[in-house]
Parts: C-alpha cells; sequence; structure tokens
C-alpha cells in the first residue's frame, strides 16, 4: 500500500435482513486528503460512515486497511484510538458543559489518575481552536453558541483525539453563508496539517470549493472515484442518479375540483411563501435535500407547526388549524417521517394503532367502546392493506417496515380522509414492498383523495406524482410536470440556486 | 462575574435580600446574630441532605430514602456510642459506613436491576426504615456519652451577642456542613467521576459513546448519597442530643422542595452548590421569618407550595420560548424571479 | 396466556399469601370478623392508589394526590359541621359536604394538570409544589386542629354496612369497575395508554395530549376526594395529616400491580391485587403480633422483588430472542 494512503476499504459489503446497503465499495482515503462522498438520499452513505466508525462490521470478504495494518472488525473505541472521528450531525456533544469541555473531555477520560486538571482542560481546547484559527471563548457554555459555532467546537475535539480522518456528516446544513466559508478554511487547514476529511454533502456547489476527489455511491453500489478537475455539476449529478427507473410512471386518470389551497405560506426559520393546490385524484410529490423545509411545510399545514404567515383554503373556505386535532376535523391526514418514533406506538398492537384516531367511532350501543367493533375495525384495515401477519393483536414492533406503514396509513384511512400528506412513505422498506404502496397511494387517489408525497427517492417521485415541487432552503424553486419531468432536473432544483440553474438549462438543455 | 450577575443564583440573592429586609423591617429580631445562629444550627441538617441531592438529580434520578438512610445511621451511631465507645471518630465512620451501605444497594438497583430511581429508593426506605423501626422499637436514646454531647456543643468565634448579656459564637456542625460543601464542590468540579456525573446528565448516550461507565458513575452518585446523609445523621444527633428514630419522616420532599428552588433541573445536567444553598436559605429564612412575623406557620406552607409551583412554571416557559425560536432551515435570501 | 402474565403472577402471590396466612393462623386470619376488618381498612388505600396509577399511566405522577384530599376532606368537613350546626337536615350537611368534597379535590386536579400538561413542566416537580401549597391551605383552614361535629349518618359512609358487606368496600368496587371503564373503555381511557406510552406518535394522530392528560389529573384529584371521605367517616373527623403515609404506599402499590412508571401500561385489576396484597400482609403481620414496622419491610421486599423478577424474565426473554435472530 501507498505510503501516503490513510485507510482503504475494498470490497465493503453491508447487508441487513431484506436489504443489501452496500454492494461492493472501494474506498481509499490519503492522508490529508478533502475527500468527498457523494450519493443521494438512502444510497449508502450513513451505512458506510458507520462501518468506518467502527459501529457496523461489514459482511465477510471485506477488508479495512489502516496505514498498512489490517483493521477489519472494528470497534467504535479501537476507531477512534486509531484517529477515525466521525462528527454526526447532532454533533454528540454536552449542553450543559463548556466549550472547553466538550474539546477535552476523551483526553481527560483516557489521562491517568481520578482528577481531572482545568489548565489542561483550557490549554488543551485553546490550542486546539488556535489550530482551527477559531475564536471561541472555552470558558462559556455550549449550549449558549450557535449551532455553527457548535460544530467547530465538534471539529475541535477531533483535533484534540489527535485525529487522523476526520469524517463529517452534512456539515453545513444548518449554517449561513459565511460560516460555510470559515468551515471551509478549516477544512483546508486541517487538509495542510495532514489530516484527512470525509466530506458526506448533497451541496454540490461547496464540495466543488472544498473536495480535491468525489467518490460516488449509487443504491448502495460503487459508481466511481474522480478527481474534481475532471468533474462538473452536470456529470455529477448524472452519475448519482443515473439509473433505469424501475417504476412506470403512473399518473393519474381524472383530476378533479381543487381540495387545498396553500397561499404564501411562511414560517420564521423553517420556510418562506409556500403556494400550491392540490386536487382530488392528484398525487403531489414534494421532493428537495434533506433540511430543506419540506416537512415542515407538511407538519405546518397539519397544525402541528402553526405559520406566521399565509393561508390554507380547504374546499374553498379559509381553514384555521392550530392542532392535529384541528386537521383531523378537516379531513387531513398525516403519515410521518419517523414512522417507528412518531406514526406507531412501539409498545402497542397492530389494533390499537390501527384504531388510535378513531376511538370515539368504536362506541356501541351502550355508549362504551365495543371491543369487538375495535377488533372488526382493524380486521378490516388488514385485509384492505393486505398486512401481514394479520393478527390484530400482535405487538406492532414485530411487523416488517413495510407492514408497519401499512398500519399507519390505515389509522388515517379510517378517519375518510379528503387529504393525506405521507412523509417518506417508503424509508427502509424493501424494493417489493415499495411498488405496493405505490400501487396504494394511486389507488387512493383514484378513489378521490388527494395526496401530498414527501420523499428523498427520485424514483419514487418520478413514479406516481402528477406534479412536482421541489423545495430548497425553505423554498419553492422548481415546479414540474409529474409525466414530463427527468431527474435532472429534479436534482438541479433541489440543489443549484437559481442562476446556476439557469446556467445548466442554457449548456444542457435539461428543462 | 458576569455570569452570575444574570443567572438564575442572582434571582434568588435577590429574592433572599427583599425577603430578609421584609422581614426586618417587621421584626428586627430577625437579623440579630442569635437569630442567624439559630436559623443556621436549625438548616444545617437539611443543607448537607441537599448537597447529596443535588448530585444525585444531576443525573436525573432522584431519592426517596434520604430520611430512611438518616435515621439508621442515627441508631447505628446512637447505638454504638451507648454500648461501646463515645469516640467521636468512630461514631462518624459509623454512621458514615452505614449510610455508604444504603445508598450503593440503591445504586445497584437502579443501575444493574434498571428499576426506576423513585421506585427503587421509595422500595429501600420501606425495607430500612421498618427494619430500624423493628429493631429499635422506636425507642430513643437518651444517654448518649458525655464526649459526644460536648462535642455537640462547641462553638467557636464566640463574639455574637446572645441576647441574654452572654456571647455565642458559631456551632461546631456548621464546620461540617463547610467541609461538605468542599467536598462536594471538589468531587463535582475536580474528578473524572464528577464531571461524568454532569457528561451522564446532560447526554447520557453521548456520555456512553465517549467511554464513561453510567453503572458506575450511578452506584457512586447514589452512594455519595447515602454517605451525606449518614454523616448528616450524626451531626442531627449532636445538635439534639438524643437519637429519635422518627425525626425524618418525610425529609426527601423538603430536600427535594429547597434543590428545586434552587434551580435544578429534574431532567438532569445542571444543578450548582450555590444555587442549591441559596434555595435551603429561601426555605430556611421564610420559615423562621414567617414566624417572626407572626404570621401563621400555616402560610409558610402556602407560600413555599406556591413558590415553588411559580419558580417551576418560570424556567419550564423560558425553555419553551427559546425553543420555539430554533431555526431549523436556512432560508434561501435570494428572491424568485 | 402470556399476555397479562405479570397481572396473572401476582394473583398467585395472593392466593399464596393468602393460603399461608390463613393455614397460620385459622383461628384469627380466616375470621369474618378479620376478612370484614380488612375490607373496611383496604379501600382508601385501594383509592388513592387507583388515583396515583391514572396519573402515572399518562407519563407523570401525582405526588400531591393525599393533600388534595385532606384540602377537600377540610374543606368539606367545616361546611358539613357548619351546616350541622345551624340546625339544618343532616342529609343537607352530608350532601353539601360531598359535593364540596369532590368540588375542590377536582379543582386540585385543574391546577396540576393545567401546569403538567399546557405548561408542560415535570409532574414529579409540579406535584410536589402543589402538594406543599394544598398541604398548606388545609393548615390555613384548620389551623392543625381536627375538625369535627360530623352529623351521625355521616358514619354510614365509613363504617356501615349493606347485607354484612362494608360500605367503603362497595364504594372501592364501584369506583374500580368506573375506573376499568373509564380506562378500557372509552376513548379517553384508551388515549391515555397512547399518551403514556408516546407522546408525540399521540400527539401526530390527532388526539388531544393536553386535554387528555388534564383529565387524568382531574380524575385523581377526584377519586382522592372519595378516599378521603371514607376516612373521614372512619376517624369522624378531618385532619390535614391523615392519609400522609398513603402517598408513598400508592405509588408502591401501582408499580406492584404491573404499572410502568414511565407510563402507558398498567391495568386496574393488577393494581387491586396488589393492594390486596399489601393489605392481607398488614393484617397479617398484626395478627402474628409482629411490629408494624416488619410491614413496610415486607411490602418493601415485595416491591424490589417482583420488579427483580420482571427484569431477569424480560432479560431472558430478549437474550433467547437475539439468539434465533442470529441464527
Amino acid at each position: 500500500m501507498e505510503k501516503d494512503v490513510f485507510i482503504r476499504l475494498d470490497n465493503i459489503n453491508k447487508t441487513f435482513p431484506g436489504v443489501k446497503a452496500l454492494d461492493g465499495i472501494h474506498l481509499e482515503i490519503k492522508k490529508g486528503e478533502v475527500h468527498a462522498l457523494v450519493g443521494e438520499n438512502g444510497a449508502g452513505k450513513s451505512t458506510l460512515i458507520k462501518i468506518l466508525a467502527g459501529n457496523y462490521q461489514p459482511d465477510e470478504g471485506g477488508q479495512i486497511v489502516i496505514e498498512g495494518e489490517n483493521c477489519t472488525g472494528l470497534n467504535p473505541m479501537e476507531a477512534i484510538r486509531k484517529g477515525i472521528i466521525v462528527i454526526y450531525q447532532d454533533f454528540s456533544l454536552f449542553p450543559n458543559l463548556t466549550v472547553a469541555e466538550n474539546i477535552s473531555i476523551s483526553n481527560q477520560l483516557e489521562k491517568k489518575g481520578k482528577l481531572v486538571s482545568w489548565k489542561e482542560i483550557k490549554s488543551a481546547a485553546e490550542k486546539a481552536l488556535k489550530s482551527l484559527e477559531v475564536d471561541i471563548d472555552v470558558e462559556v457554555r455550549l449550549s449558549s453558541i450557535s449551532m455553527a459555532k457548535q460544530q467547530l467546537v465538534a471539529i475541535a475535539r477531533a483535533l484534540a483525539c489527535e485525529a487522523k480522518l476526520i469524517i463529517m456528516d452534512e456539515p453545513t446544513s444548518t449554517l449561513s453563508k459565511s460560516e460555510v466559508e470559515l468551515l471551509f478554511k478549516i477544512i483546508r487547514n486541517l487538509s495542510r496539517k495532514g489530516i484527512a476529511v470525509l466530506f458526506v454533502s448533497h451541496k454540490l456547489e461547496e464540495l466543488f470549493e472544498v473536495a480535491s476527489i468525489f467518490t460516488v455511491i449509487r443504491d448502495g453500489r460503487y459508481i466511481g472515484t474522480y478527481p474534481a478537475e475532471e468533474m462538473d455539476n452536470d456529470k455529477l449529478i448524472n452519475l448519482m442518479v443515473g439509473r433505469k427507473v424501475e417504476f412506470v410512471h403512473q399518473g393519474a386518470e381524472k383530476i378533479g375540483k381543487v381540495l387545498l389551497e396553500v397561499k404564501n405560506l411562511s414560517k420564521k426559520g423553517n420556510f418562506q411563501d409556500i403556494s400550491f393546490e392540490l386536487h382530488e385524484g392528484e398525487i403531489l410529490g414534494i421532493t428537495g435535500l434533506v433540511g430543506a423545509g419540506r416537512t415542515e411545510v407538511a407538519q405546518s399545514i397539519c397544525g402541528i407547526l402553526p405559520p406566521d404567515e399565509g393561508e390554507i383554503v380547504i374546499d374553498g373556505k379559509r381553514a384555521n388549524i392550530r392542532s392535529m386535532e384541528d386537521a383531523v376535523r378537516y379531513g387531513i391526514g398525516y403519515v410521518p417521517e419517523s414512522r417507528l418514533t412518531e406514526g406507531l406506538v412501539l409498545s402497542k398492537s397492530v389494533e390499537d394503532n390501527a384504531v388510535m384516531t378513531v376511538f370515539h367511532r368504536l362506541k356501541g350501543s351502550s355508549g362504551l367502546v365495543n371491543s369487538k367493533k375495535k377488533e372488526k375495525l382493524a380486521l378490516e384495515w388488514i385485509k384492505k392493506l393486505n398486512i401481514k401477519p394479520g393478527y390484530p393483536h400482535m405487538l406492532v414492533s414485530k411487523l416488517s417496515g413495510g407492514n408497519q406503514q401499512r398500519v399507519v396509513i390505515a389509522k388515517w384511512l379510517a378517519t375518510d380522509p379528503k387529504i393525506l400528506i405521507i412523509d417518506e412513505p417508503t424509508n427502509g422498506i424493501d424494493v417489493g414492498a415499495k411498488s405496493e404502496i405505490h400501487s396504494l397511494l394511486r389507488k387512493l387517489a383514484a378513489g378521490g383523495m388527494g395526496i401530498i408525497m414527501i420523499s428523498s427517492e427520485l424514483t419514487e417521485v418520478l413514479a406516481i406524482s402528477d406534479h412536482i415541487l421541489v423545495m430548497r432552503r425553505g423554498r419553492i424553486n422548481g415546479r414540474l410536470d409529474g409525466s414530463l419531468a427527468k431527474q435532472e432536473a429534479i436534482m438541479n432544483a433541489a440543489i443549484l440556486n437559481k442562476s446556476d440553474m439557469k446556467q445548466a438549462a442554457e449548456q444542457g438543455g435539461l428543462l | 462575574m458576569k455570569k452570575f450577575v444574570k443567572s438564575r443564583e442572582m434571582g434568588l440573592v435577590i429574592l433572599l435580600a427583599i425577603l430578609m429586609v421584609i422581614i426586618s423591617v417587621k421584626n428586627p429580631a430577625f437579623i440579630r446574630p442569635s437569630n442567624i445562629l439559630n436559623i443556621l444550627k436549625t438548616n444545617v441538617i437539611l443543607a448537607i441532605v441537599s448537597l447529596g441531592m443535588l448530585v444525585v438529580m444531576i443525573t436525573g434520578g432522584i431519592d426517596t430514602s434520604v430520611g430512611a438512610i438518616i435515621s439508621t445511621a442515627t441508631l447505628v451511631t446512637g447505638n454504638i456510642m451507648v454500648r461501646i465507645t463515645g469516640n467521636i471518630w468512630i461514631a462518624f465512620l459509623a454512621g458514615a459506613v452505614t449510610g455508604i451501605f444504603i445508598g450503593i444497594l440503591n445504586g445497584l438497583l437502579i443501575a444493574y436491576i434498571q428499576i426506576p430511581p423513585i421506585v427503587a429508593t421509595l422500595g429501600m426506605y420501606s425495607i430500612v426504615s421498618g427494619t430500624a423501626l423493628y429493631i429499635t422499637k422506636g425507642a430513643y436514646i437518651n444517654n448518649l456519652p458525655d464526649t459526644f454531647t460536648d462535642f455537640g456543643r462547641i462553638t467557636f468565634l464566640n463574639i455574637f451577642p446572645d441576647g441574654n448579656g452572654g456571647k455565642m459564637g458559631i456551632p461546631i456542625q456548621l464546620v461540617f456542613l463547610a467541609a461538605l460543601i468542599g467536598l462536594t464542590y471538589f468531587i463535582l468540579h475536580f474528578t473524572k467521576i464528577g464531571r461524568g456525573i454532569f457528561a451522564v446528565g446532560g447526554n447520557r448516550m453521548s456520555a456512553e459513546r465517549i467511554g464513561y461507565n453510567v453503572n458506575k458513575i450511578t452506584v457512586f452518585v447514589y452512594g455519595y448519597m447515602g454517605f451525606i446523609c449518614g454523616i448528616a445523621g450524626v451531626v442531627h444527633t449532636s445538635i439534639m442530643r438524643q437519637v429519635d428514630p422518627n425525626a425524618f419522616v418525610g425529609y426527601d420532599m423538603q430536600t427535594i422542595a429547597a434543590v428545586i428552588l434552587g434551580g435544578v433541573n429534574v431532567m438532569g445536567g445542571e444543578g450548582t452548590i450555590t444555587g442549591t444553598l441559596l434555595g435551603v436559605a429561601l426555605f430556611a429564612v421564610i420559615n423562621n421569618g414567617l414566624t417572626l412575623m407572626k404570621i401563621s406557620t400555616y402560610w409558610q406552607s402556602i407560600i413555599l407550595g406556591a413558590l415553588m409551583v411559580v419558580s417551576i412554571c418560570f424556567v419550564v416557559i423560558r425553555k419553551n420560548q427559546s425553543e420555539k425560536r430554533q431555526i431549523k432551515v436556512e432560508i434561501d435570501q435570494e428572491v424568485t424571479k | 396466556m402470556k399476555k397479562h402474565s405479570k397481572e396473572w403472577m401476582l394473583l398467585g402471590v395472593f392466593v399464596l399469601l393468602f393460603v399461608v396466612l390463613s393455614v397460620l393462623s385459622p383461628d384469627n386470619f380466616l375470621t369474618l370478623r378479620n376478612v370484614q376488618s380488612m375490607a373496611f381498612q383496604l379501600p382508601e388505600f385501594g383509592i388513592f392508589a387507583l388515583a396515583m396509577m391514572v396519573t402515572i399511566l399518562t407519563g407523570g405522577i401525582n405526588l400531591s394526590l393525599v393533600t388534595t384530599g385532606t384540602l377537600g376532606g377540610i374543606v368539606s368537613a367545616l361546611v358539613m359541621a357548619g351546616i350541622y350546626a345551624k340546625g339544618m337536615k343532616e342529609e343537607i350537611a352530608i350532601i353539601a359536604a360531598l359535593l364540596v368534597s369532590m368540588g375542590i379535590s377536582t379543582l386540585c386536579g385543574v391546577l396540576n394538570g393545567y401546569v403538567v400538561a399546557y405548561i408542560g413542566a415535570a409532574a414529579m416537580m409540579v406535584t410536589l409544589g402543589t402538594s406543599t401549597l394544598y398541604e398548606g391551605i388545609g393548615l390555613f383552614l384548620s389551623k392543625g386542629n381536627s375538625i369535627s361535629g360530623f352529623p351521625s349518618a355521616f358514619y354510614w359512609f365509613g363504617n356501615g354496612t349493606i347485607a354484612g358487606i362494608p360500605v367503603p368496600l362497595l364504594l372501592f368496587i364501584i369506583i374500580v369497575a368506573v375506573t376499568w371503564i373509564l380506562l378500557e373503555k372509552t376513548p379517553w381511557g384508551m388515549s391515555v395508554y397512547m399518551v403514556g406510552s408516546n407522546k408525540k406518535a399521540a400527539e401526530f394522530s390527532g388526539i388531544n395530549v393536553n386535554k387528555v392528560m388534564l383529565k387524568a389529573y382531574m380524575y385523581s384529584g377526584f377519586l382522592g376526594s372519595l378516599s378521603m371521605i371514607i376516612m373521614m367517616s372512619r376517624y369522624n373527623s378531618a385532619r390535614v395529616d391523615y392519609g400522609s403515609s398513603y402517598l408513598m404506599q400508592t405509588v408502591s402499590a401501582a408499580v406492584l400491580g404491573g404499572t410502568a412508571i414511565s407510563g402507558g401500561y398498567g391495568k386496574v385489576f393488577g393494581v387491586v391485587i396488589a393492594v390486596a396484597i399489601m393489605q392481607i400482609i398488614s393484617s397479617g403481620m398484626n395478627i402474628f403480633g409482629l411490629d408494624r414496622s416488619l410491614t413496610t419491610v415486607v411490602t418493601g421486599i415485595i416491591l424490589i422483588g417482583v420488579l427483580t423478577l420482571n427484569f431477569i424474565t424480560s432479560q431472558k426473554g430478549s437474550l433467547i430472542k437475539n439468539k434465533l435472530k442470529e441464527e
């Protein structure tokens, strides 16, 4: 192995029950290199990071070599000792401790003896911050400084641990333009010191500013590694999405009247100026990068995050929705993004989950809830939506992802909604089950429902959306016709700002 | 220093000052040295035990077995002193060991059997207090050796007028409080395990990821609480010069109340010794002051309860407001054409 | 059936204890007099236990349970004694007392529920504060004294019998039934379990979480007043410190009865059995001339023992599951 290579991964596969997350990944990072890892949501980037960090083990046959040594079978603490430090999106910091302590905490733990040395804590922290050329008061509480500065603290901690490879997962999602510039300056600094940085991000224009080499993965498969000089936006996007469409486009047969109208909806710190219409029989796909504000818009319509400005008009009348309870009364249903934490009560049965939106409808003649009625209703939905296994009393946590999602959908269908908002409908569900859910959604729309589907999976969006809204940084940046749109156009709207998009359109006729 | 001025502690100091002024105006006897020393002596135990409760609550836990631990410690110590030796060192050692033993049992149940703190300490309270009561039949111990009772009377700096023409000084029990304040501060701020206590309370998952042994820290925290209760028991005995097994029923609630007034977050990760002591001071001043102002003692609970509820609401509402203002999405400032 | 195994195990423990005690002391334990005596004592504690359980189910706790009851009791006692002293009919005095007691305690519950649900403060802290507050008001009104002067008919609530069955026990049975119906057979009750298990998912399903929790604390306060009425009748007076030892024991009873302290799980059936277990232990100890203090010891041991057993069996369960996964 060449002397200047820090880490090399060969033939990395990772299989989970029912899903092959990584397939034949190859990655080589040289010392001091700023390496970009590029791919869509769900392409396998997080899984790869977890393998690098030692949280997951690769399948047999995979090889990890660090500085010439074979290190397959790492655990987290060993990975840190080898110099691999991951900065997660939540930073893993302690909000109640000072900046200095957050930076030095690992070092203090490792050293001998029972005491901590505040002098060391302060000096190590100042040293780390100085080498980043960043000025932050080390004595303040972590929670009192901005997210951007907290991120710098996380990087400083990595430095204090003598990192040789720092992995940054979507580091710029909460940063302003100037904060991003600072981050890049620091990354270049780290590179000069011989510390490698693996930069995972969707924001291509940023990657071009700071990375010298790109590795692209798609659907868990290794596509290739390319030096920055050979790359540009188009080529990159092409590599990221270029695959044959797996789902055949199914459009609406008939689109009816306007069910929902959203006018200039805004909420400070979340989204701005959102306007669109939803018709009977239509599936409206809302896409964009993670952090673009899509879920926030959906939750605003549902009353969970009421907007500051703007109007929601349902069936021609202005709607005042301040809670999910209100939303349900207006005929809106919401299948949330995190099925396990927000959509289901895992400790309860399929039956309990399927009827929890309509408890009041279970009353029998006595005025009390009739358990037979409850079971009957649950069985009805189990049959209608083909939920397997079909035992209503089974704990919902035991079902597969696809079936769990069906339970959540069932719970909403039970309220007979006119409008269904579904956020990441097939997240974590295997391919076979995905198309079944798509058919289900299409069927529901054909029955007259209006569906808003938020998704990061372009093939899914293209497959069943009649219209597509692309959001970027809190605004709608693109409106496309579902049957005509191409993946590249969507990605452009999701990633590029207006002027870059115009340029791309002029150059390649992508729109 | 600027941090202190803006902090909750400053608010408490101001509140305390205002209260003291109001009370002194109504009844100047309040600020007489003899009264102040009296307040100190009456509440020194509460202060000591609150230190332990602070440590426990920083990790997000709670200890409702406090009363039982203190009682048991006093019983063990009392019996040893009456039957074996009146040596003060042994007395304190016995108290400490008793407390640590019970505390560690609490910690083991909570850490390794994953019984929630409130339930585990409740169970231990039942078992320990019941056992103690059974063995002693609730009997007082009155014949403590002179070496000990004399020790309890020691005062120093006898320069304060006692209102009767004589002089009084600072009771020795306060020395113990000071020592325990020092010890607690030292552990919380200068030891690895102390910083671990804050880490676990602040972000338990990250603490595990970094490599802290959360179970060990848990056992230590409850063991330390036990130690504090043990010492408190012996100190209390030195004040009362007798052992009364029933003196501490319901004491855990008072301690928790004082600690909450001092600004501890029941969710964990927060808490200062200063705040806790101020909370105890507030508690003490209200009790003493209301008595002196000839306001019936019945108002004390009302005022205390109302204060607690208001202070809790205050903290929570402020926290909710700051959460609402958080920016989730960096909105693109370019205006679309 | 595996599903309710915790509660069936508890029932087994109860039966076992009952049999053991009966065998060990047939002349004293298994007598009508003793059973009746237990039947008189159990309800006031049992009602409190259910009141505590309901708030724990929502993921909170009600440390002001007892003082809520005593406050309602004291105000109603003053009203009752006052009306009676003025020479009005006994029935009026008693009915007034009942209404006042229930009203005040429910109001106390409203304050608790409002701060916990709508402001969002931690239940333990809030109810600790309100407990002090209510106790203070009670002290203020009663000046620390017992309030008596009740009409003689009031005696019936705590000491009377209907067909040989003590009135308090009948009341308890009714309350058990009503609570069971509320929790298992009404939309509110079913929402309680969902809120306690996963507040966010409940909110996202259109459940009005705040209202659900508010009602839980109101019901808890209401039950507290009922328990206090029984106590007032038995002691023929009202005092601030009645029932003070019950508070922590009700938490023990709830947890022993299988209620998860984090919320979302708990059966009325289980709590009732737990209360019964604690009662027969107390009576049994009494009969054997064993010190009262040992009762608390045994209760504590059973509580920790049962939880430890639950822990061990759940560990074994997940270990087996993991083994199957690997294969």
